[in-house]
């Protein structure tokens, strides 16, 4: 054994040959650990991705007795005679590229200015996080209040300003974006953070050199910050946007009925829940859950890729 | 990886107009971002003939806890914070458990297959939950969990997310310690009891808290996997007693106070742990 790790530098793989004393029980250990882990896995993780994959494929309603092998007649269905599916592709992909760039425009300030601010920057920041840790219901249900036309505040607002006061969540114009302000507002506070953490990744050295050099504020915001902050913008606004396309408690709970005013805002994900727990159309369900996951699959490699090459720093 | 000090001073004092310049801004920027929740609150404190004037008042005017007294005479509020409470409990100590073991294992043990077995568990951080909702709900249905708490504990078990996080805490914790607990004789299993996840406890908090929190907000799993009220969470008892009660603000501002407020406050005071976890799981 001494010899033995003397002549091999610490690599297990080469020193795998002659078995180690233990190894029995170490295998043990592992096989006793791993083994149900894995078993939970299957079941609720790697078997639902065979089982949507291979729904997708079938006419397949809980309430007949046969399930027909329809090739991709389920998605032929979806983009060539479905209006509702394109409705709800379109008003998901909207709703994404809107509130995305939404979302930073107030996240990424915010962070710079904490990132400045010397005194109480915990307490401003806990404030920013609070809507983040509340329930989505219950933030649903505070914004639908808000959104009364009224008795709710942000009309009495307007009244007081002498604005127009629409119905917000009843109108079919705005209540996708009302929608989308709540979420903005709850998310916030999350993208803040992750800012705030890489912005402190950037040493002051960088800055002060900067500031040696007369730079002033806005060369060194394009200068520096904004190169060096680049991965983690990249990165939130990927993760931002996977969750803005899976939006489904808000346009469930807010509007008067999921997914009101005339299907505008009827995201895929409700619309998938329609169908299949309301519809029992669990096939065709599952074919649309596809193209969803094929959505964000491909946004997720574009990530992989855009991190892996130019972005080096 | 550095944990970057969230609370380091960046700027040197000496600018005295423009710190005060930017506190001001984020004074009042701040006010009008928690306003919604202070509404909220206020709300739940207000007579139904309050709540309904024209314009909206801002403080109640006369305060009282009727709306809190109905809320919990006319609904079944014990029992779904109760259940809310025993599943996200089930669910953070059961998933704590099976990523600790996991996280070990995958850093600390050579095996056969071990490469492929874990990439394929980070396969499955990129399938968002939804494209899985329908195969999970037959497969729930097919174990008889529907319509159980069972249903929404199970599959929380596992997490590949936690699996991840907590591999990458292992790595970090010298084997020299392993090696000697292994020759003073200790099992495999005491090892990892006694050495391995007390030194593991800060990724394990980060990790709780950020569990427990998914666990208790959850809705559309729930929507799915749960019929009866009795074993409804609390933010599927939310919208239940919403839609009962769609133009009674002053109940359901109530009801929504008494759901929210605790874990505000909650996470006011465990703000630290929390916001590291997030950056935590964030940097992944």
């Amino acid at each position: 054994m001494a010899v033995s790790t003397l002549l091999v530098p610490a690599k297990p793989r080469v020193a795998r040959r002659p078995r180690p004393p233990g190894h029995a029980s170490q295998m043990a250990f592992v096989a006793s650990g791993l083994i149900p882990i894995l078993a939970m896995f299957a079941v609720f993780a790697f078997a639902p991705v065979g089982i949507v994959l291979w729904l997708s494929l079938h006419k397949y309603n809980q309430l007949a007795p046969t399930a027909p092998f329809i090739g991709l007649r389920n998605f032929e269905f979806a983009f060539y005679t479905d209006p509702y599916f394109i409705n709800a592709l379109t008003v998901t992909l909207k709703y994404a590229l809107v509130a995305v760039p939404l979302n930073l425009l107030f996240a990424l300030p915010i962070a710079i200015g904490l990132n400045q601010v010397t005194r109480l920057r915990a307490v401003f920041r806990s404030a920013f996080f609070l809507p983040t840790v509340a329930s989505a219901v219950g933030v649903s249900l505070i914004w639908r209040y808000l959104y009364e036309p009224q008795a709710g505040a942000l009309n009495a607002l307007l009244a007081i300003a002498g604005l127009p006061q629409p119905s917000w969540l009843a109108d079919p114009t705005t209540a996708l974006w009302a929608i989308l302000v709540t979420a903005v507002w709850q998310d916030l506070g999350y993208n803040i953070l992750i800012l705030l953490a890489g912005l402190q990744t950037i040493p002051d050295d960088f800055y002060d050199a900067a500031k040696v050099d007369g730079a002033g504020p806005w060369p060194r915001f394009v200068g520096i910050t904004m190169p060096l902050l680049s991965r983690t913008l990249l990165f939130v606004s990927v993760l931002t946007m996977i969750s803005y396309l899976q939006q489904f408690t808000y346009v469930q709970v807010m509007p008067r009925e999921p997914g009101d005013p005339i299907h505008s805002t009827e995201t895929m994900v409700l619309y998938i829940y329609t169908k299949a727990f309301s519809n029992m159309q669990l096939g065709y369900a599952s074919a649309i859950s596809v193209v969803l996951m094929a959505i964000i699959l491909a946004i997720t490699l574009v990530q992989f890729r855009l991190l892996r090459s130019r972005w080096e720093y | 990886m550095d944990q970057p000090d969230l609370d380091r001073q960046s700027v040197a004092p000496g600018r005295h107009i423009g710190q005060w310049l930017l506190m001001a801004a984020f004074v009042v920027i701040t006010i009008i971002f928690v306003m919604p929740l202070v509404l909220m609150i206020f709300s739940a404190f207000k007579p139904s003939a309050e709540i309904l004037r024209v314009p909206p008042t801002f403080f109640p005017q006369a305060p009282t806890l009727d709306n809190f007294r109905t809320v919990l005479n006319e609904a079944p509020y014990g029992s779904w914070y109760r259940n809310s409470l025993v599943v996200a409990c089930a669910v953070t100590a059961l998933s704590l458990f099976t990523s600790s073991v996991g996280g070990y294992i995958f850093a600390k043990f050579e095996f056969p297959l071990k490469q492929p077995l874990f990439v394929l568990i980070l396969i499955t951080l990129m399938i968002p939950f939804p494209v899985l909702l329908i195969p999970n709900y037959l497969i729930a249905n097919r174990l008889g969990l529907l319509n159980s708490l069972w249903a929404l504990v199970l599959p929380g078990m596992v997490s590949a997310f936690g699996i991840f996080l907590m591999r990458q805490f292992a790595a970090g914790i010298p084997r020299d310690l392993i090696e000697a607990a292994r020759l003073d004789g200790a099992s495999e299993w005491s090892i990892f009891a006694r050495i391995m996840l007390p030194l593991m406890r800060p990724a394990l908090a980060a990790l709780g808290v950020f569990t427990f929190l998914a666990s208790w907000n959850d809705y559309l799993w729930p929507l799915v996997a749960i019929n009866d009220l009795d074993k409804s969470t609390l933010p599927l008892a939310l919208t239940f007693f919403n839609t009962l009660h769609a133009q009674r603000f002053d109940l359901v501002m109530a009801a929504a106070t008494m759901a929210v407020v605790p874990v505000l406050i909650v996470f006011l005071i465990f703000q630290r742990h929390i916001v590291k976890a997030l950056v935590l799981a964030g940097m992944r």
